[in-house]
């Protein structure tokens, strides 16, 4: 039971890491990008192509994680800038439109070049006993980097100039703005960053199974389910929705088997918008 | 001045629903051109539907695939297990498609979505109906599919025959479009595309009309849904996916024109001989969509019917 748990609370924090990023780019940039997935399998294969070119494993990730920003900043500065350019409910449309096309745009790609790579890595040793229980090794890593990434972005946000900055154009862009700050460039930055927490996911998830190209899909329901669930404008409640799905996921997967694992999140996304659309947890930023 | 508009409106129908139906007569050795054609006009039926519900009254629905899907299942799962005529079989999933919906969009109006959440909440229910159909493996044979050969009408049985088929569900649809248009509704549609919120203050009953486009919408596809299921003589959850639809449907329109009624027909043309430029590329086409898409939404969002008006000076229904 225990170990069902961890699991749960990993694959959780899996889960928040990728969508921590649609929220930061829904609540800053206005966009709801359904290309999220995607960016975490870009993140993903680039490692696998570094570690086959005989790289460290270790600065394989590093650059994978720079490989998926660099996409998140050509997208921000190319893609996305006609969507920028309008205003509220024709920003969203146009974005959800431009980042669907994306998506397939990628997978395609992705499909035609690098259809036989992927992404998995191996830990040296399988599996720890901690205080009667086993845990597999890989877990431990992937909660260790969700846990780090969350911690620094929290720090980023509550600590820092510049993330008080973000959090006051999430709340209110217009008075940002009035204040002296620049919204397109802060922007620029937080798709870039939520695509390096998107590709961070996509290879922690190696860790777990192959990361192909055949993922993108299936990262980016996961991720937009968790998003919608936490309310698309909190990181909070982003975080504790992955983890509460992600808990439910490992129990429901073990008792009713997986087929209805996904059919219970799916209606869960679907009743979250339809009974509470500004999220379950949505209380602060 | 309004008759005359109307009766231009109808010869210019007429010329399509001619020049269409003069189609198999050029290709009509050819099975392979003869099945590209009966597709092409299959995706212009979605996006005639799928003109109503977003061109018009602005909800993004990303379940077309689904509901066409839900139709199609409901009445060939009903007369493969009940032994009933696909007669009575296929109104029984014309109208499933439009309950669903119609509850999509009563829901979502009531709760005041905005345009971004219904796009999420059909995308999820889009992804429900494809795991359900996976999942019940005694009714639906899951991805292995369900052959429907010899199953359904006589008429969707021979290629010609069923082509015609289809091309009368093209231009009975086409002239519900512009039926519709022209009444109440239409002026309504009108409102509630330009400005909810004014529509809604000067007295429309938004939620009314948003609702009966989707249904109405809804229907369309589930009979496109229903028919394409009989006459391609095989149905799998692929056949019904986002990818192989909904993408198609919002390309297609978005090439053609959004709001208009020849709209649909230019963009599952012109998207019809695309696809088949691109074919031999094989699985390039996901990438070809993707980039069209992108292209469109961005440089092309008025389409080719705004396009020719402004270029021919002339007006275009």
């Amino acid at each position: 039971m225990i170990a069902i748990l961890l699991d749960g609370i990993v694959q959780g924090l899996q889960l928040s890491l990728m969508a921590v990023g649609i929220t930061l780019i829904f609540g800053l940039g206005g966009v709801l990008n359904l290309a999220h997935g995607q960016f975490a399998v870009v993140g993903g294969i680039a490692t696998a192509l570094f570690v086959g070119e005989g790289l460290h494993p270790l600065a394989a990730c590093v650059l994978g994680v720079l490989t998926a920003g660099l996409f998140g900043l050509v997208v921000d500065r190319t893609l996305l800038v006609p969507a920028y350019r309008c205003a509220g409910e024709e920003r969203l449309l146009l974005g959800l439109l431009i980042t669907l096309g994306l998506s397939f745009a990628v997978n395609g790609f992705l499909d035609l070049r690098y259809a036989d790579v992927a992404l998995t890595l191996r830990l040296p040793t399988p599996s720890y006993e901690l205080g009667g229980v086993t845990v597999r090794s890989a877990s431990i890593v992937a909660a260790l980097i969700a846990l780090g990434a969350f911690a620094l972005l929290f720090a980023f946000l509550k600590g820092t100039l510049l993330g008080k900055v973000i959090r006051s154009i999430i709340q209110n862009e217009v008075g940002a703005g009035l204040c002296g700050i620049n919204p397109g460039r802060i922007r620029t930055l937080i798709v870039v960053l939520s695509a390096m927490l998107a590709g961070l996911g996509g290879i922690a998830q190696g860790l777990f199974s192959s990361v192909g190209t055949e993922m993108g899909n299936e990262l980016t329901s996961f991720a937009l389910i968790v998003a919608v669930v936490g309310g698309v404008r909190s990181i909070n409640g982003t975080l504790a929705a992955g983890v509460l799905l992600g808990i439910v996921n490992a129990f429901a997967s073990y008792l009713v088997g997986a087929y209805m694992t996904l059919l219970i999140l799916l209606a869960t996304a679907a009743f979250t918008i339809l009974l509470r659309p500004q999220g379950l947890f949505a209380y602060r930023t | 001045m309004n008759r005359e508009r109307h009766l231009a409106d109808y010869v210019a129908l007429a010329a399509v629903v001619a020049v269409l139906a003069l189609v198999p007569l050029a290709v009509g050795d050819s099975a392979h051109f003869m099945r590209l054609a009966t597709l092409m006009l299959v995706y212009i039926a979605y996006a005639v539907a799928f003109n109503i519900i977003f061109g018009h009254t602005r909800q993004l629905f990303l379940c077309l695939g689904a509901l066409a899907g839900s139709s199609g299942y409901v009445s060939v799962v009903l007369t493969i297990k009940l032994g009933l005529s696909p007669w009575l079989t296929i109104p029984l999933g014309v109208a499933s498609a439009a309950l669903l919906g119609g509850v999509f969009s009563y829901v979502s109006v009531r709760r005041g979505l905005g345009v971004i959440f219904v796009g999420i909440v059909t995308l999820v229910f889009s992804l429900i109906f494809h795991n359900l159909v996976l999942g019940l493996r005694e009714l639906t044979n899951g991805e292995t599919g369900i052959e429907t050969k010899g199953l359904g009408p006589a008429v969707l049985q021979s290629a010609p025959a069923s082509y015609y088929a289809v091309l009368a569900v093209v231009a009975a649809s086409l002239v519900m479009y512009h039926l519709l248009m022209r009444s109440r509704a239409g002026k309504a549609f009108q409102a509630i595309a330009d400005d909810e919120l004014a529509a809604e203050l000067a007295g429309i009953d938004v939620t009314f009309y948003k609702v009966l486009a989707a249904t109405i919408g809804s229907a369309l596809l589930g009979t496109v849904g229903a028919v394409y299921a009989y006459y391609s003589g095989f149905i799998s959850p692929t056949v019904y996916s986002l990818v192989s639809v909904d993408i198609v449907v919002l390309v297609t329109l978005l090439l053609g024109g959004m709001g208009t009624l020849l709209g649909p027909v230019l963009g599952g043309a012109v998207f019809a001989v695309l696809d088949e430029v691109v074919r031999p590329l094989g699985r390039l086409n996901v990438l070809v969509y993707g980039v069209l898409m992108i292209v469109l939404v961005v440089t092309f969002r008025h389409g080719l019917v705004a396009m020719l008006r402004k270029v021919l000076r002339v007006r275009i229904p």
